[in-house]
């Protein structure tokens, strides 16, 4: 019996719908696209991979291990002896590390103990590797007898005199300590290693046998921030010291590397000296990002088996449209008060000068309005202006267009504002490759289940309305990333409805504010405490991007940066997504928006001489007990 | 589910009383409890009096942190570490060599967890007692939008004292078995930290339920979770106040995935988890144990509905 083929749908699901590094598996490898930075990362120097999540870390990381790579070369055994570095993947598993406390253990016994298993894993990961080594180049040198008896020595377990032998020893000895860490307070004395000797005696052995010779070893640890805080300093204490035969790679999320010191209090891992620090939003930035992108969904596009032909380049699914086509739309589904504001200035204008005015998009005949009124102009003046100054004109044109098309809707029902056009989901996404397959998925889901062909272009309301869902769906699992998860969705629908007011209303003000900066209130103090654990959490799990600010400083310092609601959030509260101006708050408000949502949101908007309708919109109102201040 | 295995291979050694006044603990055993803020745990002073007629001598658990907790114990009051197999194996021998009945009601998984585990060996004869709220008081129908504040739910992800796996070798393949309760924010969570691949999520809903309509909560509050992992489609059932369904579910799970190491949240109900942390204990195979330790709460639940009473020694030794 033949099985019936995939359908589109189940087929996009496959390849689509598996955002997480995790659920693709072995998929993962065969659809890795090297992201710019790569050769970065596959020095012979220790690494930090910074990146929020979703950013694809995990997946690099993975694809550099051996395993990743053995896919990523073909299957073929017979090139592996050419790979310059062999990578061991390691994923800090907080239910194993979070093990390692306790009252029963005086903090530097746990620290030996911790050293130890991690001596165990590592050296178990490179041991695996030769397991595999040995099977697929079976004809490869080996250690003499001796070696591996020294290599077990090291590590306080029996003789064992080859890898095979050590492997089990190893396993059998993370087997006892799990024991021992589960009765640690019946006080048994364990033997343990020397921290980092177990790692170098094997590696620096297996450099004398001719197939290791040249090559680089790479331990790959990904999800660093799960560490405690400890735990850190005795793996940036191996980074700090790791030498010729072996390196690390880490995955980390922004601010998850919290402690910088090794085990000496005094030696600090320091950039460029230590490591090379690869911040994947800046290495991705613009361009670089875009064209990821499109190699990374070409690539899963490619292998959709459909009877249509389905065009080569991506952008061609995702039609934008321009800020002035956008006007006409939003001004055609309702009462048009930009073709009203258009009538207004056409009966202002002289009739030696209306075929000007029959050139000007409908968009740009409501700024010339709304300018008038919002500087108190008449508009027989302000068209004169117009006409004798076009350069002027041209440059608060292109300022101001993108702000307008928010108030052309402003408390109607249905679409306020457009996010169509492939321009616009990189933006969302902000170098974010997780949100930008979510979007792609998503907007040709809902494209093909409405009966469209999936070579045809995927409207602009279509996508609009799958980019609220998103943004929707992201933040309702907000709360669940974290233990602190309500805490961050309180703060982006403070924050989220302050841009989204401040954006409909933007007549007569600074256009599209979409970021903020903390007012300098000094250092210390327990508010400042809870607005830098508000902030990094909220950096860390992407409720909030950062931004170097003005002043370079600490990379820790809260203040030293400026702060935007991470743009995939945008279309579901209407607001601008792309990165302008910034707002001053105070960290008071900051935390008011979590803890007095009603009464900060009312005080930051009457900074900004706006004043908060009584009314929500209407996506808004599910969550209307916290605006309410009763949540 | 395996249906060619006999019923009586499969028994379910539970005795249940419809009201705590038709329990009766044996006479001369030892009773070990607690009392939480809940109000069904302090269910034993219905019977209490009459128990302590017939010799039943009782052991409370009067406080407990993280690591360790202290117990009334033949008139002392002993400090008990948790993570000791040592001292857990005093206090069972302390309890005499007849029946000893394990309360679980009032205690958190942390500690009753650890004291089973060292309890299947030690006892002769093993009980564990657990008391059904008659209902929960928190929304069992969130509305979308509600926020669900972890923080005063739960402390974080951390093994269970005596659990912890340090092997990483089933990381790479496993089959992830939450055992649904109605926070589906706990499920993301759990789901975030573990990582699981998504076919091989295999949720377990409590049917029957404690009440007739609570599998419908189930469903309703890790809706999302379900629906974005796809794991909707692999949820299996087993009776919601019944370790030994759980156990013998995990079993035909286990089998269905024979290469993969198992890490089972225990989210869900008093008996799941007993079930679960059984499986865990006495598996062949790789088990871990995902918890995420709520922070309980007084208002919880209200009343008192059945006593379960679970013969656990005679389960371990069929």
């Amino acid at each position: 019996m033949t099985s019936k083929p995939a359908s589109a749908e189940e087929q996009l699901s496959s390849l689509f719908g598996s955002y997480k590094a995790e659920w693709l598996k072995g998929r993962m490898f065969e659809l890795f696209t090297e992201p710019a930075y790569f050769p970065d990362l596959i020095t012979s120097r220790p690494c930090l991979l910074i990146g929020g999540r979703g950013t694809g870390k995990t997946t690099v990381l993975r694809c550099m291990s051996y395993e990743g790579q053995f896919v990523r070369s073909g299957s073929q055994a017979d090139r592996i002896a050419e790979w310059p570095y062999y990578g061991v993947y390691y994923r800090v598993n907080t239910n194993r590390v979070s093990a390692f406390q306790g009252p029963e253990l005086p903090a530097e016994r746990w620290v030996r103990a911790f050293a130890h298993y991690f001596n165990l894993v590592l050296c178990e990961g490179i041991l695996r590797f030769l397991e595999w080594y040995r099977i697929h180049i079976p004809s490869s040198e080996d250690l003499s007898a001796l070696d591996w008896e020294l290599i077990a020595t090291s590590l306080h377990l029996a003789p064992t005199f080859s890898a095979s032998e050590l492997l089990r020893a190893v396993r059998k000895s993370i087997v006892s300590f799990e024991a021992y860490i589960n009765n640690v307070a019946d006080g048994e004395a364990v033997p343990l290693s020397l921290q980092g000797a177990p790692v170098d005696a094997l590696l620096q052995s297996l450099m004398w046998l001719p197939q290791f010779t040249g090559k680089s070893f790479f331990f790959l640890l990904d999800e660093y921030e799960n560490f405690e805080d400890y735990q850190q300093q005795i793996v940036n204490t191996l980074i700090k010291h790791s030498g010729e035969s072996y390196t690390f790679k880490v995955g980390v999320r922004e601010l998850g590397w919290r402690v910088r010191t090794t085990l000496n209090a005094n030696e600090q891992l320091i950039s460029p000296a230590d490591y090379v620090r690869v911040h994947i939003a800046e290495k991705l930035d613009g361009e670089r990002f875009a064209a990821f992108a499109d190699a990374v969904i070409s690539e899963r596009m490619a292998r959709i088996e459909t009877s249509v032909r389905m065009p080569k380049d991506i952008r061609l699914l995702f039609p934008g449209l321009t800020d002035e086509e956008e006007a006409e739309v939003l001004d055609r589904t309702d009462e048009g008060p930009a073709t009203r504001a258009a009538l207004e200035l056409s009966e202002n204008v002289p009739e030696v000068e209306r075929a000007i005015l029959n050139g000007m998009p409908l968009l740009e005949k409501y700024f010339l309005v709304v300018w008038a009124r919002a500087h108190g102009m008449s508009l027989t003046d302000c068209w004169r202006s117009y006409v004798d100054s076009p350069s002027m004109w041209s440059v608060r044109y292109g300022n101001f267009k993108h702000s307008l098309l928010f108030a052309i809707r402003k408390g109607k029902r249905g679409i306020r504002k457009y996010y169509a056009g492939w321009s616009v989901f990189v933006q969302l996404s902000a170098m974010n490759i997780r949100y930008l397959l979510e979007l792609v998925d998503q907007s040709l889901l809902v494209h093909i289940r409405n009966g469209r062909a999936l070579d045809a272009p995927v409207s602009p309301d279509m996508q609009t309305l799958v980019a609220q869902q998103v943004g929707k769906k992201n933040l309702a699992e907000l709360e669940g990333l974290t233990v602190h998860g309500a805490r961050l969705t309180k703060l982006l629908l403070g924050l989220g409805r302050i841009f989204q007011e401040l954006a409909a209303n933007s007549e007569g003000h600074a256009p599209e504010i979409t970021q903020f900066h903390l007012a300098d209130e000094g250092r210390g103090g327990t508010i400042r405490e809870d607005v830098d654990r508000l902030l990094t959490a909220a950096v860390m799990h992407l409720a909030l991007l950062r931004f170097s600010g003005s002043k370079p400083g600490d990379e820790r310092d809260t203040r030293d940066y400026d702060y935007a609601v991470h743009p995939i959030f945008s279309p579901f509260f209407v607001f601008p997504h792309r990165k302008k101006r910034k707002m001053l708050l105070t960290g008071q408000q900051l935390l008011g928006l979590v803890s007095r949502p009603r009464t900060t949101i009312r005080e930051i908007l009457a900074d900004h001489n706006r004043q908060i309708p009584e009314d929500l919109p209407d996506q808004m109102l599910l969550f209307e007990a916290y605006y309410r201040d009763e949540q | 589910m395996s249906s060619d295995r006999r019923l009586n291979e499969r028994p379910l050694l539970t005795k249940v009383c419809d009201s705590v006044e038709d329990f009766s603990p044996e006479p001369d055993s030892s009773y070990i409890l607690a009392r939480s803020g809940e109000f069904r745990s302090a269910h034993s002073e219905s019977w209490e009096e009459a128990a302590r007629a017939i010799n039943v001598r009782f052991c409370r658990v009067t406080s407990f942190g993280p690591s360790g907790f202290t117990i009334e114990l033949n008139g002392r009051v002993e400090e008990v570490a948790l993570r000791s197999s040592r001292q857990l194996s005093r206090l069972w021998q302390a309890c005499g060599s007849g029946t000893v009945y394990l309360d679980i009601t009032g205690l958190p998984h942390h500690v009753w967890a650890p004291l089973l585990r060292v309890g299947i060996a030690s006892c002769n004869r093993l009980l564990v007692t657990y008391v059904e709220p008659r209902d929960y008081r928190f929304s069992q129908t969130p509305t979308e939008g509600e926020i669900f504040d972890l923080s005063e739910k739960i402390s974080g992800v951390a093994a269970i004292p005596g659990f912890a796996t340090l092997t990483d070798e089933g990381d790479d393949h496993f089959c992830f078995i939450p055992l649904l309760g109605f926070e589906g924010t706990r499920l993301a969570y759990i789901l975030e930290h573990v990582q699981p691949p998504g076919e091989r999520i295999v949720p377990v809903v409590g049917v029957p339920g404690f009440q007739p309509e609570y599998p419908f909560y189930a469903y309703l509050g890790n809706r999302s979770a379900l629906t974005e992992t796809h794991a909707w489609r692999n949820v299996r059932l087993a009776i919601a106040n019944c370790p030994f369904s759980l156990f013998y579910l995990l079993e035909d799970i286990a089998a269905e995935y024979p290469g993969d190491s198992l890490k089972i949240a225990p989210i869900g109900t008093k008996p799941h988890a007993l079930g679960a942390i059984l499986f865990a204990v006495s598996s062949t195979r790789s088990v871990e144990i995902v918890y995420d330790h709520p922070i309980r709460k007084s208002s919880r639940t209200e009343g008192i509905a059945r006593l379960l009473a679970y013969d656990v020694s005679g389960f371990v030794v069929r």
